[in-house]
């Protein structure tokens, strides 16, 4: 097999699983803050993708004026999810998991009935493609792995600089600690969560144009996002990068070998080997 | 004592659920209820093994798959090895069970949300497996078809609605009773004690790891029961059957009811089986109501149905004893 073809099929996988990755930190990050696993997580991504088809295709709002739109909104929605629903729920994993089983369905549902079943195509913002060193990328892909990475960064730089950031990474840190501190922790249990939500919102508009917009189209994305953060360790966020990478860099490879339903198989089997060697994740600490 | 007067009661409930079970046939013998009685024991095997797991703190995100296995096992051996049904009743569990020895040491190395997680990991492992492997046997996308009714036993022929109902009865009860007795054994209460505090338990003695794989195993081979009767009494597999929507049901079901006592998930499946099928011809809002109802019962009852009275009994006391000191509140100015 020539070298060309391996470098192509690692590209073609790291491309997607960087959007992966911002699905992964938004669970990763709620997860750290409010020590709850959104099992809905996927229906906010569903959201996003939503706005991106009524805001951009029908409407015809400028793409990355859309996917700003996409982020608020899919935010506010993970806001008001955490007033109304987790709020009581703060680390009590086992009844937030399955609260947040009933919401998978309520939404799930609820975008049945207000959208329909039928898939939406969102048309591409971007056409073309480019030919670097023999490789072949897509402008769409291209334009959307940047974007993900740029929304990485830039919530990296918020969590590390900004004063509502830090506020986060010391209640994820120790909640009473920060709490004597004079955090205001409600505000951050909120704010946290709708900022988890607005990530996956942001992957949703990312990738409507590449896949189209259904009800159920949350579901692959959040089981990425899964073993992305059970691979790279929960609550760390070097961890969900480093899993992205490794899923897409396995799946990537896994494709030039068997089909693509196939290829879903062996994140799980990459999961199960990583907890059998090491349980807390590879970055995960105590 | 005290053991022994709590085993009584149960014990009494099963012989009710059996009464009722050997009664209905009585009241009616339409097809469609003697369908729907059949789901609800179906659903309340599955119900009560799974509670066995929740009792000691796990939530098993991949107890519908070993349904699966021993569904897959017993339609396959019947059709390409030509066993009995009546053999491949005990050989589907025991494979089902056989798996979960592996697949539950892997697990349970882990707890809490990373639990749920790899479980579910399973689940998914084993769906994709049915459906995308081996298409020639486990008959891929399309299902697996053409597998029979159970053959016949001592003269029964088991072709009809009624004699298939009969069965799942006797597996129900039988399995509702094992369960009773094995909840107040000392294994119960062990279960109990790991589920209240697991480190405490742990430091006087008991072996938490084991007591939970045993459970885990002994729940899967239960789930593999019931997997081999729903492959002969459905007729037809397909691996979403075993996938993500049936076993959040399995959670709504097990969960609504309350997982304190083996009546939780009685309650629980009985209601919403019903439910189930009142609302079948409007899928979205059955899954919309169903969503909603879990959200509601964990926010507000998160015991369950079954602990209201209970609950309501203490708010009330609470109520009643507020009343006197809001008087004196009153009176003091």
């Amino acid at each position: 097999m020539s070298i060309d073809l391996l470098v192509q099929a690692l590209l073609n996988g790291f491309g997607l699983a960087m959007v992966y990755v911002l699905v992964a930190l938004g669970l990763t990050l709620i997860f750290s803050i409010l020590e709850i696993i959104n099992f809905a997580h996927g229906e906010f991504y569903m959201l996003g993708g939503y706005v991106t088809y009524y805001a951009y295709a029908l409407f015809g709002l400028n793409y990355f004026a859309t996917l700003g739109l996409a982020i608020l909104t899919v935010g506010l929605a993970g806001v008001v999810a955490e007033r109304l629903i987790f709020h009581d729920l703060r680390g009590k994993a086992l009844n937030a998991f399955i609260v947040s089983l009933g919401l998978l369905w309520v939404m799930q549902a609820g975008a049945q009935l207000a959208f329909g079943v039928l898939d939406k195509p969102v048309p591409s913002a971007f056409s073309g493609i480019v030919r670097v060193l023999g490789l072949v990328i897509s402008v769409e892909r291209l334009v959307v792995t940047l974007s993900a990475i740029v929304l990485i960064v830039a919530l990296y730089l918020f969590l590390r600089l900004s004063r509502p950031g830090r506020a986060m990474r010391a209640v994820a840190q120790d909640a009473d600690a920060a709490a004597l501190q004079g955090v205001n922790i409600e505000a951050v249990a909120a704010l946290g969560f709708g900022v988890g939500c607005a990530l996956a919102g942001g992957a949703g508009g990312l990738l409507a144009p590449v896949f189209a917009v259904s009800p159920a189209m949350g579901a692959l994305p959040v089981v990425k996002a899964f073993i992305i953060i059970i691979v790279g360790g929960m609550g760390s966020l070097p961890g969900a990068v480093l899993g992205g990478l490794l899923l897409g860099g396995v799946e990537g490879l896994g494709a030039l070998f068997m089909g693509s339903a196939a290829v879903n198989i062996l994140g799980f089997l990459m999961v199960i080997a990583v907890l059998l060697v090491r349980p807390r994740g590879l970055v995960g600490g105590a | 004592m005290e053991l022994s007067r709590s085993a009584g009661v149960p014990s009494a409930g099963v012989a009710l659920i059996a009464l009722a079970a050997a009664a209905l046939p009585l009241v009616t013998r339409d097809s469609y209820y003697l369908d729907v009685a059949t789901t609800i024991l179906m659903n309340l095997t599955l119900t009560m093994s799974f509670r066995l797991q929740v009792s000691t703190g796990q939530i098993n995100m991949a107890h519908i798959s070993f349904m699966g296995i021993g569904a897959y096992a017993s339609a396959l051996l019947v059709t390409r090895v030509g066993l009995s049904f009546w053999a491949t009743l005990w050989i589907g569990p025991l494979v089902a069970a056989a798996l979960a020895v592996p697949i539950g040491s892997v697990a349970l190395r882990v707890s809490g949300p990373y639990y749920f997680l790899i479980t579910f990991a399973f689940s998914e492992v084993v769906r994709l497996f049915f459906n995308n492997f081996f298409e020639g046997l486990f008959g891929g996308p399309s299902g697996l078809v053409g597998i029979p009714k159970p053959d016949r036993l001592l003269g029964l022929a088991f072709d009809g609605k009624l004699e298939l109902y009969g069965l799942m009865a006797v597996l129900c009860v039988g399995v509702a009773l094992a369960l009773v007795r094995l909840d107040h054994s000392r294994f119960g209460l062990t279960a109990g004690a790991i589920r209240q505090a697991d480190l405490l338990a742990e430091t006087l003695g008991v072996n938490v790891f084991r007591y939970k794989l045993t459970t885990f195993v002994l729940g899967s081979f239960i789930a593999g029961l019931a997997g081999v009767f729903f492959a002969h009494f459905r007729r037809v597999l397909h691996s979403s059957d075993f996938g993500l929507e049936p076993m959040v049901l399995l959670v709504v079901f097990t969960v609504i009811g309350g997982t304190g006592s083996v009546w939780g998930p009685v309650v629980g499946t009985i209601l919403m089986t019903i439910a189930s099928e009142l609302l079948r011809e409007l899928h979205h809002y059955e899954i919309l109501v169903f969503g909603a109802v879990l959200i509601l019962t964990m926010l507000f009852a998160p015991e369950g149905l079954v602990a209201l009275p209970g609950t309501a009994r203490r708010l009330l006391r609470r109520l009643r004893g507020r009343a006197p000191a809001a008087a004196g509140v009153g009176l003091a100015p």
